[in-house]
């Protein structure tokens, strides 16, 4: 698990800015439902929002460890922002790898800096699980697109200020666009109340015949979907790493409260069964980083494997992020239960990853299709 | 124009740690940028970008571990890096003030600089005489304690606010070439960018040993020497007032009056 002088370099960056700038400003993001721009603004002059733009065209072009790696301390700060970097890079990856010469150099710089933020538009309220039922319709007419459709659960929905589109072409066509945020017809929902993650700006997105110009599409027809499965891959990874991150939260802020509380005499930390449940924090925070760093490590060069290693690190990554901040709340006692302590929300938090970017079953279902089908 | 920083990588402890020998078990430290000489690396980058020509060169006296350290540094915006070991500082233990600018005047020597920055003090050992010593070694003029610089790097003069005791700050000007102690609060440090890291990993960083410097080993000779490592007791509690601002209040004025600090 060796990481290079600049992977290294830049965890202890990101780590550092997660510490002392994204912790302290968690809870009142959460409580308030604000996504935290100043954090956004920072990040973007961190280079951190440039990823996964290619160097060409002023971004950093991360390689998937060292992007693993932001992910994970970026959620160490707080899930609410990784996720919307993520998403954002997400954007900016298809963009990069399927516009054209012409939309890249429209989008990509400025988006390297982090304004426009991107948001990537493929889930319905009918295609969830499985987006080839998608109902959000691009018709071609002369030299233009007609968009028409509802897209759901939206990161970045508001903020947003272009958003890669999944559409249908024809019967069984997903095609890609890309589409400015104020193009006539495109409206914003309102924003969802959500158990946890309520910094995100999650919201859904309306197409009432809205027209955009051929140039703006991505993929060629019906290609839409299987050119984004590899970065859906990629998505998965990026889920998986800040999982991680958010148990590696979780555990420290359990590790420093058993250390302090004292009951029977000493910190609870002395007794066994406290100890023991440190312990199996640890050893799941850790398999989860293992398995992600594995998963980011193949894809560096990709294989049949990818998306099994993928899939396997979002699965187990997020289910023992449910584990572990569900223990850092049990160790709390009764303080963990209340907005005074951080585990809480870390809680609330922890329960969307194992339903996001694919869902635990999703996983389970590529998983064994590496395993049984392509053997 | 040539800055040069004194850049230090300090060790912290964690809130519990044991002692091994003379020193805290290594197991128990975690080692950084000293945070004053952050302050002195983001003032010498604040006028290089606001000037023409302006050089910055930091130098270290710390083992290899401190690499790390140095290309934060770099990350940050130093050109390049002078780190300064030979094994015969190991051997040495403790440097006292005047070794340590005695060494570094010999890179003052080689790289003739205009300006040097220190921080303040280290967080380690505080002695936070470092960096006058080395101007009295190297006859430049100084100031020590800066919280506020600005440079007319034409003139060579460096205008500076200095924190003296009791909140009273002593504006001078004091002309270059000069050693200034930056105190914390100068400046607002940056974060290194990824950029900064990339581009960090192939600027210069020498590696000088005695030799390279014109030093011998007996030039390390120092006259400190640790002699016993302990934790102190801690005496007295603190007392800690929950509540709003109002009951704390309440809570702090009836205990000041009890303990006879204020009357009424």
């Amino acid at each position: 698990m060796q990481l290079t002088d600049e992977q290294a370099a830049i965890q202890d960056l990101v780590h550092e800015f997660a510490l002392e700038e994204i912790q302290p400003v968690a809870s009142e993001a959460d409580a308030t439902e604000q996504f935290p721009e100043a954090i956004w603004d920072a990040l973007g002059e961190l280079d951190l929002l440039g990823m996964t733009v290619p160097e060409e065209y002023g971004g950093f072009d991360t390689d998937p460890v060292t992007y693993s790696i932001v992910n994970e301390e970026l959620a160490y700060g707080t899930l609410a922002v990784a996720t919307a970097v993520s998403v954002h890079c997400l954007a900016t990856s298809c963009i990069a790898s399927f516009g054209s010469e012409e939309q890249k150099e429209r989008w990509l710089p400025e988006m390297a800096g982090g304004r426009p933020v991107g948001a990537f538009a493929l889930s319905e309220t009918g295609a969830g699980s499985n987006p080839a039922e998608m109902a959000t319709t691009a018709e071609r007419e002369g030299d233009r697109y007609v968009i028409n459709g509802d897209k759901q659960w939206i990161t970045n929905g508001e903020r947003s200020d272009v958003v890669v589109l999944f559409a249908k072409t024809g019967p069984e066509e997903i095609t890609q666009f890309v589409i400015p945020k104020e193009t006539p017809g495109l409206s914003v929902g309102p924003p969802e109340t959500k158990l946890g993650l309520r910094a995100s700006d999650t919201t859904p997105l309306s197409f009432d015949d809205v027209e955009i110009p051929v140039e703006n599409r991505l993929t060629p027809e019906g290609e839409g979907l299987r050119a984004a499965l590899s970065i859906l891959t990629g998505g998965r990874i990026a889920i998986a790493s800040q999982s991680v991150g958010l148990a590696q939260s979780a555990l420290d802020a359990a590790k420093s409260y058993v250390s302090e509380r004292e009951q029977f005499g000493g910190p609870i930390a002395d007794i066994q069964s406290v100890r023991h449940t440190i312990a199996r924090m640890h050893a799941k925070t850790e398999a989860g980083r293992r398995l992600t760093r594995h998963a980011a490590r193949t894809r560096r060069d990709p294989s049949a494997d990818t998306p099994t290693a993928a899939s396997t690190a979002k699965y187990v990554a997020s289910e023992n992020a449910m584990d572990v901040t569900n223990d850092a709340l049990q160790l709390h006692g009764g303080y963990g239960y209340t907005t005074e302590f951080d585990v809480e929300r870390l809680y609330r938090d922890a329960r969307i990853t194992t339903i996001y970017e694919g869902t635990s079953q999703i996983q389970q279902t590529v998983i064994a299709r590496g395993v049984l089908d392509e053997g | 124009m040539k800055i040069l920083v004194t850049v230090k990588e300090v060790a912290e402890a964690e809130d519990d740690f044991d002692i091994d020998g003379l020193d805290i078990d290594e197991r128990y430290l975690e080692f950084d940028l000293n945070e004053w000489d952050e302050y002195a690396i983001e003032e010498a980058v604040q006028i290089k970008e606001d000037g023409d020509d302006v050089e910055v060169v930091s130098v270290t006296i710390g083992p290899e571990r401190a690499e790390e350290t140095i290309r934060m540094g770099l990350a940050k915006g130093v050109d390049r890096a002078i780190r300064v070991w030979d094994d015969a500082f190991a051997d040495v233990g403790m440097l006292d003030p005047k070794t340590k600018a005695d060494v570094l005047s010999a890179v003052v020597e080689d790289e003739q600089p205009d300006l040097v920055l220190t921080g303040v003090q280290a967080g380690d050992d505080s002695f936070g005489a470092t960096g006058v010593t080395l101007a009295e070694t190297i006859d430049f003029e100084w100031g020590a304690v800066v919280n506020a610089l600005d440079l007319d790097a034409g003139a060579g003069v460096a205008s500076v606010h200095r924190e003296l005791e009791g909140g009273i700050e002593e504006l001078t000007d004091i002309e270059l070439p000069a050693v200034l102690t930056i105190q914390t609060g100068i400046n607002e440090p940056r974060y290194a960018s990824l950029r900064g890291i990339r581009q960090a990993q192939s600027k210069p960083l020498d590696l000088h040993e005695l030799d390279d410097l014109g030093l011998e080993e007996s030039d390390l000779e120092s006259p400190l020497s640790r002699t016993a490592m302990y934790e102190p007791e801690s005496e007295g509690d603190a007392t800690v007032f929950e509540g709003s601002a109002e009951e704390t209040a309440t809570e702090l004025a009836s205990l000041l009056r009890d303990v006879g600090v204020v009357e009424g």
